[in-house]
């Protein structure tokens, strides 16, 4: 009877976990990277689904910053969002000034955002590059690991990043920059706090 | 029923500091932020010094009587036995709170949004009820898996943390007000509830030595400082941005691209509240007399999870069972006040037989 009644009280246990109702993994919805870029003077996020094929798969969204696009993408675009598995935030170079720190202040309050997720400059060549092949956004990943190692000094994470915008020692940020000229190139560059 | 088994006193004080360690994990923006890491291990060293100095009133009874609270008084004055279970029962199911709502909360923020508070703390409860009811030695005994485990999770966090050290993130200089000082002090006595658990569980352990006190304590407070130390010169100013900072710290840690180790902090916090929450109800069984008994552990369980669901719909109710200050002050009744005023009243009560 004990082990009856025990047997029960587990399983009504499990049931109330949540293990009754299958949840299941919606790909759709997991963001692996995030392009803003700018057209006519509107910002646009650009969110690449996880995806296995070549092509990537992004939702181009306009907005005037990273919070109200992921509100807009949840609500209108995407409705099972998920910024778990975002690896790689890419900027334009030419609107960072607007962009870059208000949204790494955001990032930062977020708990679902990784703070070791890499974030880069980017050109426009750069950009539409990434809208193309799949395997852009993973080479810029590689080249970005390989210029932290070459450079100490660079900031390629959100933490980083917010940590040196945070700091008062100086009045610039080392920030990796990419350019496509032919081919995927890297470099340091130093902008204002 | 089961009889309880006297074991070695080393096993149980590897247990406690285990579960001393749980404070730093759970710990949610209780540490000042204004305050240097300098001005912070002060703190911790003040705050593990009252720690000790709370264990002093059991170990003197554990030394002159071999008993703990509830023994000295079981035979001797029936109503002073039930006053005194009563207090800790009160004290203990506050402590299960203490511990089982930062850990739900953490859980739900930090680890799996979807699941509901209460699901977990119904499920973890369910599980020391059986601990409870194996008893206090098995509990002990799965101390020493979970003091492996914890080690590995340390390694995993410190030298997976190594990467994102940066000195400059922060200063060594000693910065913090008297404020500050109040409130981390405050925290780091905290973990002052593992001499409760002594005061009313030391008639079972063999071989009880001071100083076992004092390197369960040291080592607490060796990790407390290595916690904060990376806390504050890995994670840096973004974890003034970010609740529950020593799971951002297992989130920041990574070795090469093993990450993930979040998991393994969320782990340790669920095995530590577990044991906590074990102890916790060994103890309220015991103060009655019942210490193995399923219905009344049962019970004590049931309370707790009905508090804890009232705290879940009501935020005030929250906030009351997770104030260390007043945490600190019921300890301080029951780790020193209480004990004192049993061994007194237990010395009075033999004087006049005599």
């Amino acid at each position: 009877m004990k082990r009856l009644s025990l047997t029960a009280a587990l399983l009504s246990a499990v049931m109330l976990s949540g293990c009754g109702s299958s949840h299941k993994i919606e790909t759709a919805a997991v963001i692996e990277n995030v392009s803003v870029d700018s057209r006519g003077g509107q910002i646009y996020y650009t969110f690449f689904r996880l995806t296995g094929g070549d092509t990537p798969d992004g939702t181009e969204i306009p907005a005037d910053s990273f919070e109200q696009a992921c509100d807009l993408a949840r609500r209108e675009y995407i409705p099972n969002l998920s910024l778990a598995k975002l690896e790689l935030l890419m900027i334009n170079r030419d609107i960072c000034g607007e962009v870059l720190k208000r949204d790494i202040e955001y990032i930062s309050t977020q708990s679902s955002f990784s703070p070791m997720a890499y974030f880069t400059l980017c050109d426009s060549q750069t950009l539409k590059s990434v809208c193309e092949n799949t395997s852009v956004q993973q080479l810029i990943e590689e080249q970005l690991a390989l210029c932290k190692s070459q450079n100490a000094d660079v900031n390629i994470s959100y933490l980083s990043l917010f940590n040196s915008y945070s700091r008062a020692d100086s009045g610039d940020v080392t920030v990796p920059y990419v350019s496509c000229d032919g081919e995927i190139r890297i470099s340091a560059i130093k902008i204002s706090k | 029923m089961q009889q309880e088994v006297r074991f070695s006193s080393k096993r149980f004080f590897l247990t406690l500091m285990l579960c001393a360690c749980s404070v730093i994990l759970l710990q949610n923006g209780d540490v000042s932020q204004s305050s240097s890491f300098a001005f912070n291990v002060v703190c911790v060293a003040v705050g593990l010094f009252i720690c000790f100095l709370m264990f002093i009133p059991a170990a003197v009874i554990k030394r002159r009587t071999d008993a703990d609270v509830f023994t000295l008084l079981q035979g001797r004055s029936v109503s002073a036995l039930r006053a005194v279970a009563v207090f800790y029962a009160l004290y203990f199911i506050y402590t299960a709170e203490f511990f089982l709502l930062p850990y739900t909360d953490m859980f739900c923020k930090k680890y799996y949004s979807d699941a509901p508070p209460c699901v977990i703390s119904f499920l973890v409860l369910a599980g020391c009820v059986y601990a409870a009811f194996k008893g206090i030695n098995v509990i002990t005994r799965f101390g020493i898996f979970l003091f492996a485990f914890a080690m590995l999770t340390n390694v995993l966090i410190f030298g997976g943390s190594l990467s994102s050290l940066n000195l400059a993130n922060n200063s060594f200089s000693f910065e913090g007000d008297p404020a500050d000082f109040l409130k981390n002090t405050a925290y780091f006595i905290t973990p002052g509830f593992i001499a409760v658990l002594f005061a009313c569980l030391s008639s079972y352990v063999n071989g009880f030595r001071l100083r076992q006190t004092a390197v369960s304590l040291l080592l607490t407070g060796v990790k407390f400082i290595c916690i904060l130390f990376f806390v504050c010169f890995a994670v840096g100013a973004y974890a003034s941005r970010q609740e529950y900072q020593s799971f951002v710290l297992s989130r920041v840690a990574h070795l090469g691209s093993f990450a993930g180790i979040e998991s393994f902090l969320t782990g340790v916090s669920t095995m530590s509240v577990f044991m906590i929450t074990s102890l916790v109800l060994c103890c309220i069984g015991k103060g009655f007399g019942k210490s193995k008994s399923l219905p009344f552990i049962s019970f004590a369980a049931a309370v707790i999870f009905i508090i804890h669901l009232a705290a879940a719909y009501n935020q005030s109710v929250a906030m009351f069972f997770t104030a260390p200050l007043l945490f600190d002050s019921l300890t301080l009744a029951a780790a020193v006040i209480a004990p004192v005023g049993c061994y007194w009243l237990i010395r009075r009560s033999s004087r006049e037989k005599t």
